[in-house]
């Protein structure tokens, strides 16, 4: 491939002996930049071919075509030309940062000890120095919703984009939400081989305590905030927003049933903005969580049918199915290997319309919809000026492994390193060898 | 033989305990029983009519025609006449009289040996010593008994289920008295995968269970031997036991086809004849449980039928599971028409008095009465070697007999009496008189017409005036019967109560009763009518209309074996991975399996010579033709247990003793274009165990599945997993803990296994030298014990097996490099190597290939410097590089995973596929039949609709063996079928279920990685 052959010279010759560290943060956007060309995936669903779009002072300044934009108000001109522009993609519930080798004990702050734990929050965990993160971006996902795990309550996630010193630098809304594992309605008991799944005894009794410790915290919420003098409860101070819609509910729920619930929970509890993440059985209640205006982080595309006779597709089709029944959702991807994993998440995006979204459609799963759903679509998740110019540039189509090759990356108008640690050892050994580096 | 016999001459003197001190006078056992007048049922398929059995001390004396039979002395006679009488059933797969098998607590720590005190073996699940004859003990067991009588069960043949060598069984009569219930102490030997109570590590697995079990009959062998020579140097009372029941009758208890099969191939294996105990689920593999021409025992244990009320909720209940309600009962049935032949057990039954009942249920869905019949007495008696005991109504047998007023196993029929041992328990008292009919009251100058109805137990009467009913309070008591009136219409004021006797078989009642006044007044009843007998359909009406069996007998099966085809593509764009690189607008042809032509502008003539088969054209235009996906690594289609990881090597164990062919993910996997993987052992010890190659063959059997003749394969593992990094503080005593000490279990286990082979080699070289004196004398030398662990391991020194590693980190691997070459052997296969890349010259050099992921990282410490560039470079250097999945899902989307070498480390888009093809098949030493496509290969092949590396390609037809296995359309209809199946089934289930039924249950879909431990072999 011509461009890797390219960068065999330009990143060959200068950079095979760097050494192993992590890239540097890039510093404020100081000279304004026009991408001119291409073909610029807005993330709204639209696109445009012959795009140009102005990154200015951190933020876009302009999205329009290359015939028509006045290159000279820009310091520095990219030439896209054939090649494709994209949001900088996001991850939703994900624990990047949170974990760095899962084996590791030692390295892994992504589940804190306790059953109701709003008040623990992500964000102070979220490691920016974590070896994992470079890789992820220089695949084009760029930011992140930082989602803690466990409990019933496992805390608090943040939104962050992945360039920054320190945790600071990184947070773009150090909370966005409490998230609720739903109990599962039926235990599952071992028994040669196959789990009997009955009704569990402690279902009801589950539910109750769920219940009851979010109408203490909206008792708590309601009589206001309390004096500097008065007796704090930090965890239900933790719940506060959840009443007055500053923070989304995200219950984590699969089931036919644990959806519905949840759905009728919200509206019991007067919660503004639920959100369920996972909802395998969600086209099943599409009708229901289109009139609760609920939407769907989607469960990894790339998962295998819950039941053998399930459609073999299913979990690939999961995606076009919400969008025909007009359910607002976005894909993420926990599960096994999710930290490391996340890099694969445009893929997942492609086999998403493979079977069936459009291809807009899919590049809008994975940024306007999902900035949408975390609520931070204001500043983030499309091409559209006045957002924050978080964005990359791919040499091909960035959903298909095939052609995802991400040359340059932009952090709120920082220019990113794309280098990663694995790029170094590559290269390192790549020398050793004396052989080339088609990267 | 009709036999006029007097006391006399009767041989034997079966007076019980006839060594034991009496206390009081004796019981001489002198007065005969005689069954005159029955219909006897002397065998499943001879039945005398108006016939005598005649019992003396508890065993048959005589049977024939009443006309013939005559019995001198004294006797007791019993006149039978109307009913039959039939030899009692013999249950060989019960625990009756038993001890409960103890198991101790969980969580104790690693166990190596069996902490059994005494000379016995190493092993606990090993436990030929345990004689049930021994443990019997029917005191405790009246109403396991009681159960079993009642169901008409005259003897059981009772081990102790426990464990995989399990001792031997006892055939014993249903009776009280263990002396006497005892009719052949030793009468059979048991086997099973299973490990019980056994609190051993080893085995963890079904694998690991499979090999103990062969290599336990290798040692009895060796023992034996050695004993023969007198050369032993130790003595094993389990293996002494173990031997000492060879010649038995050997039943495995397997509990379905699919270990019946496996127990069958071990059988084969060791040269030993097992009968399968093979549950109720044969007619899914019919065809190949007849190959074995092994014995079956079959259960009666009918799925009950589900709850599935909620929609959601039944969900849960797989399409395997509703066809397997609707066809089981059909089993004996379909293993009775394939000609096979079955014993019946009443075990897995909620109670053995059941029996009939279940049978019945069988009859209905086809199997004949006297097969039936046959299944639970003669049979069984054969199976045991006890025809001679009983089975039968014959002179000398036990006298076991059942009496009954109707065909046995009719519902309508009752069993009156089981006479076990020449003792009577009645159920239905004979003599008992039938009170319906319709009766004359006379009382108080008045005649009423009064009417007995209802069943036997419960009999009700009522007086019927001008067609009006008045209830009778009616209470029979044997002869007596009490009748209270309150007829105030008719101005018997108040409440009569009679009481009376019942005479002449019922025709007259009469007695004396009291006025509601307290007068005595005096009354009969005279029969006006018999009662009403119903006349019975005693023949089986078949049931429902049942579907098809699936093959596999899971979603996505077929009804049909799909067939080999003659296929012509027509203007594909063929990869062919092969030199000639990708073809545009060429033609592929397959035909009888293989790939006939390849190539543009084929002809007829050119590709099928003068005789042209019919073949079909598929219009490839616009698509891609690849050769079918090989998965290097896989740990789908495994059943019980991917490591059996309880010792440092446990090369004697292999995966191809645990396929399962009824995996979904062999469908799915199909889908996404794969046709052959290798089922690896996991990686939980240094020396693994030995591998499966599969073909993707769906709907074939386990042992089909096998891809023939492929090389076999061992798995080495290294690393964390293998030092017990991640298991928990319970596991730090198994030698290695380290990376030092895996090195050393390498050399140890070698240096072993190259002593093994010489000695094996001696041994062959001394039997050739040995002297004619010799062999005439027999003392030949004892054969080297054969040992399966080292055996496998000299198989890897000798170049006859692979070995394929799990490895991460660079100086592991160069480690077992080094460990390969000084002891003369080549590693086939890294897989995972992921630090390969740091190695890669020490790779090529030392002649390995390397089989990684594409972007796997950071999941455990030794892999935070695992690159996804590894693939590119380790194939820059030469080296046949290979993608694996260890993985379910990702193997259905391999190909995407190539299209990531690509993406990094800039590999050709064609030398990429063949990272998911050739290069597999080269590792797995099977790229001479697949990989590619090339004329004379397995038409293993491919057809996608879009470029084969890309994200948003999808295979449309996927063929192995010019059999097409998958197919994007049909796979359409297929769902279609199984949603109309599922939706007949659950109609059915929910009728059946009338309300209730049992709770869903979601089987457990779980799937293995490298790294998996469980204990589910139990």
């Amino acid at each position: 491939m011509n461009y890797k052959a390219l960068l065999t010279l330009v990143v060959g010759a200068g950079m095979a002996v760097a050494a192993a560290a992590q890239p540097t943060p890039a510093p404020d956007q100081k000279e304004s930049i026009l991408i001119l060309g291409g073909t610029a995936h807005l993330g709204t669903g639209d696109a445009l071919e012959n795009a140009a779009i102005g990154l200015r002072d951190g933020k876009i300044d302009y999205v329009g075509f290359a015939r028509t934009v006045d290159r000279a108000r820009y310091d520095r001109v990219i030439e896209a030309n054939g090649r494709h522009i994209y949001p900088g993609f996001i991850a939703p519930n994900s624990t990047l940062g949170l974990q760095e080798i899962g084996a590791v004990r030692a390295t892994r702050d992504d589940a804190e000890v306790g059953t109701f734990k709003p008040h623990v929050r992500s964000i102070i965990a979220f490691n920016t120095d974590s070896e994992v993160t470079p890789t992820v971006r220089s695949n084009g996902v760029l930011m992140g919703q930082i989602t803690p795990r466990g409990g019933v309550i496992s805390g608090s996630s943040a939104f962050v984009h992945f360039d920054g010193w320190n945790w600071e630098d990184a947070a773009l809304k150090t909370v966005d939400g409490i998230h609720l594992n739903w109990p599962v309605t039926h235990h599952r008991h071992w028994q040669d081989g196959k789990i009997d799944i009955r009704k569990r005894k402690t279902y009801d009794q589950e539910r109750h305590e769920i219940q009851r410790f979010f109408s203490e915290a909206k008792a708590y919420a309601e009589a206001g905030e309390p004096s500097s003098t008065a007796v704090r409860d930090l965890r239900q101070e933790a719940m506060r927003g959840l009443f007055d819609g500053t923070l989304r509910l995200y219950v984590h729920a699969n089931d036919v049933r644990q959806i519905t619930e949840a759905v009728h929970f919200k509206r019991e509890m007067g919660i503004a903005h639920l959100v369920i993440v996972g909802g395998t059985d969600a086209p099943a209640v599409a009708d229901l969580l289109r009139d609760n205006n609920v939407p769907v982080m989607v469960k990894r595309v790339h998962s295998l049918p819950r039941f053998a006779e399930d459609d073999v597709d299913a979990p690939f089709r999961l995606a076009k199915e919400l969008e025909d029944e007009g359910v607002l959702f976005c894909l993420q991807n926990a599960g096994g290997m999710e930290h490391m994993g996340v890099r694969n998440l445009p893929f997942y995006a492609g086999t998403a319309h493979a079977y069936g979204l459009t291809y807009e459609q899919a590049v809008q799963s994975i940024t306007l919809n999902a900035a949408k759903i975390i609520g931070v679509d204001a500043f983030c998740g499309s091409l559209e000026t006045g957002k924050d110019a978080t964005l990359f540039i791919s040499e091909g189509d960035a959903l298909d492994m095939r052609t995802n090759y991400v040359t340059e990356a932009f952090i709120q108008g920082r220019a990113i390193d794309l280098d990663n640690r694995q790029r170094q050892l590559y290269r390192k050994f790549q020398a050793k060898y004396g052989a080339p580096i088609l990267d | 033989m009709l036999p006029l016999m007097a006391a006399a001459a009767v041989g034997h003197s079966a007076v019980a305990q006839e060594t034991f001190p009496v206390n009081g006078v004796v019981n001489k056992q002198l007065v005969r029983t005689a069954l005159e007048h029955a219909t006897v049922h002397v065998s499943a398929t001879e039945v005398l009519e108006d016939a005598t059995v005649v019992f003396y001390q508890g065993r048959i004396e005589a049977v024939g025609p009443s006309s013939v039979i005559q019995v001198n002395g004294p006797v007791i006679r019993h006149d039978l006449n109307g009913l039959h009488v039939y030899p009692s059933f013999v249950d060989i797969h019960s625990d009756y009289a038993m001890p409960e098998a103890q198991r101790e607590g969980w969580g104790r720590g690693p166990q190596d040996l069996s902490d059994k005190k005494g000379a016995y073996g190493w092993n606990e699940a090993v436990r030929p010593e345990t004689r049930a004859a021994d443990v019997f003990d029917p005191t405790e067991a009246e109403s396991d008994r009681n159960a079993y009588q009642k169901g008409g069960f005259g003897a059981v043949v009772s081990h102790v289920q426990d464990g995989i060598v399990r001792g031997t069984g006892a055939l014993v009569a249903l009776s009280e008295d263990s002396r006497r219930a005892l009719l052949k102490p030793e009468a059979s030997a048991h086997y099973s995968f299973r490990k019980g109570s056994s609190s051993q590590d080893y085995p963890r697995s079904l694998m690991g269970s499979t090999a103990l079990l062969k290599q336990t009959f290798f040692d009895a062998n060796w023992y034996a031997d050695a004993s023969r020579l007198n050369e032993r140097l130790e003595t094993n009372l389990s293996l002494e036991a173990f031997n000492a029941s060879r010649s038995m009758p050997s039943f495995f208890d397997a509990g379905g086809w699919e270990d019946g099969l496996r127990a069958a191939k071990v059988g084969a294996d060791v040269d030993h004849n097992f009968i399968l105990v093979a549950g109720n689920n044969a007619y899914q593999r019919l065809e190949e449980l007849q190959a074995t021409g092994a014995s079956l025992v079959l259960s009666l244990d009918y799925p009950k039928a589900y709850d599935v009320s909620n929609p959601y909720t039944s969900r849960l209940v797989g399409l395997d599971e509703l066809k397997h309600w609707e066809l089981a009962p059909a089993n004996a049935a379909r293993v009775h028409a394939a000609g096979i032949e079955f014993a019946l057990t009443a075990d897995g039954l909620e109670s053995p008095s059941g029996i009939r009942s279940a049978v019945w249920t069988s009859m209905r869905h086809g199997l004949p009465e006297a097969v039936a019949l046959a299944a639970l007495t003669e049979i069984p008696a054969k199976l045991i070697g006890a025809s001679d005991r009983v089975g039968r109504i014959a002179k000398g047998l036990e006298a076991n007999v059942l009496i009954t007023d109707g065909p046995i196993f009719h519902p309508d029929a009752q069993l009156l009496e089981n006479w076990v041992q020449g003792e009577q328990h009645t159920y239905v008292n004979r003599d008992e008189v039938d009170l319906r009919g319709s009766y004359n009251l006379a009382v108080a100058d008045r005649i009423l017409s009064l009417e007995v109805s209802g069943e036997l137990s419960k009999l009700k009467a009522k007086v019927v005036i001008d067609s009006t009913d008045y209830k009778v309070d009616f209470a029979p008591d044997g002869r007596s019967v009490s009748l209270g009136m309150k007829l105030d219409t008719l101005g018997l004021d108040g409440w009569w109560r009679l009481s009376g006797n019942v005479w002449m078989d019922s025709r007259i009642w009469e007695g004396r009763g009291q006025r509601a006044d307290g007068t005595w007044v005096e009354w009969s009843a005279i029969r006006q009518s018999e009662p009403e007998t119903e006349a019975s359909e005693y023949e089986a009406q078949p049931d429902s209309v049942q579907g098809d069996v699936m093959y596999p007998f899971v979603a996505y099966g077929n009804a049909e074996r799909p067939a080999q085809r003659t296929v012509w593509f027509e203007g594909a764009t063929v990869w062919t991975c092969e030199e000639s690189g990708k073809l545009e607008q060429a033609d592929v042809v397959i035909h009888n399996g293989k790939i006939l032509a390849v190539g543009a502008a084929l002809d007829e003539a050119s590709v099928f010579g003068s005789s042209i088969p019919a073949y079909e054209r598929v219009d490839a235009r616009g698509k891609h033709l690849t050769p079918g996906i090989i998965d290097e690594h896989t740990h789908i289609a495994a059943t019980r247990g991917i490591n059996e990881g309880t010792q440092a090597s446990s090369a004697e164990v292999t995966i191809q003793s645990s396929v399962n062919s009824e995996d979904v993910n062999i469908y799915r996997q199909l889908a996404g274009g794969v046709t052959t993987a290798q089922i690896l052992h996991g990686s939980a010890n240094p020396i693994g165990g030995q591998s499966a190659i599969i073909k993707f063959r769906w709907g074939a059997s386990p042992q089909e599945l096998l891809f023939e003749d492929a090389s076999p394969f061992i798995k080495f593992a290294l690393g964390e997993n293998v030092k017990q990094s991640n298991w928990g503080n319970d596991y730090r005593s198994r030698f290695p803990q380290t990376r030092m000490g895996v090195e050393q279990v390498y050399y140890d286990h070698f240096y072993r296994a190259r002593e093994y082979d010489q000695a094996w080699k001696d041994y062959r070289q001394n039997m050739r030298n040995a002297s004619r004196k010799a062999r005439r004398n027999n003392t030949l030398p004892a054969a080297p014990r054969r040992d399966l662990e080292l055996e496998t391991l000299a198989q890897i020194l000798n170049e006859e097996r692979f070995v394929t590693c799990h490895s991460y980190r660079q100086d592991e691997i160069n480690m077992l490099m080094h460990v390969a070459d000084s002891m003369g052997f080549t590693i086939n296969t890294f897989t995972h190597i992921l630090e390969g890349y740091k190695v890669a010259d020490k790779m090529a050099e030392h002649g390995a290939g390397g089989s990684s992921f594409s972007d796997w990282w950071a999941y455990k410490f030794e892999v935070k410097d695992a690159i996804p560039y590894n693939g590119a470079v380790l194939h820059g250097q030469g080296i046949v590089t290979a993608f694996n999945s260890d993985d379910a899902e990702m193997a259905r989307r391999l190909n995407q995973e190539a299209a990531k070498a690509v993406k990094y480390g800039g590999v050709s888009e064609e030398e990429a596929l063949k990272f998911v093809t050739l290069n597999p098949a080269k590792l797995l030493r099977i790229d001479h039949r697949v990989g590619s496509i090339a004329v004379g290969k397995d038409a293993d092949i491919v057809l996608w609709d879009d470029h084969p590396l890309s994200v948003y390609t999808r295979a449309e037809q996927t063929y192995v063996d010019g059999t097409k296995y998958y197919d994007l359309e049909e796979d359409a209809a297929k769902r279609e079928w199984m949603r109309g199946e599922r939706a007949r089934l659950v109609q059915a289930m929910k009728a059946a279920a009338k309300g209730g039924g049992r709770t869903p249950s979601e089987r457990m879909h779980f799937h293995y990685h490298c790294d998996t431990l469980t204990d589910e072999n139990r």
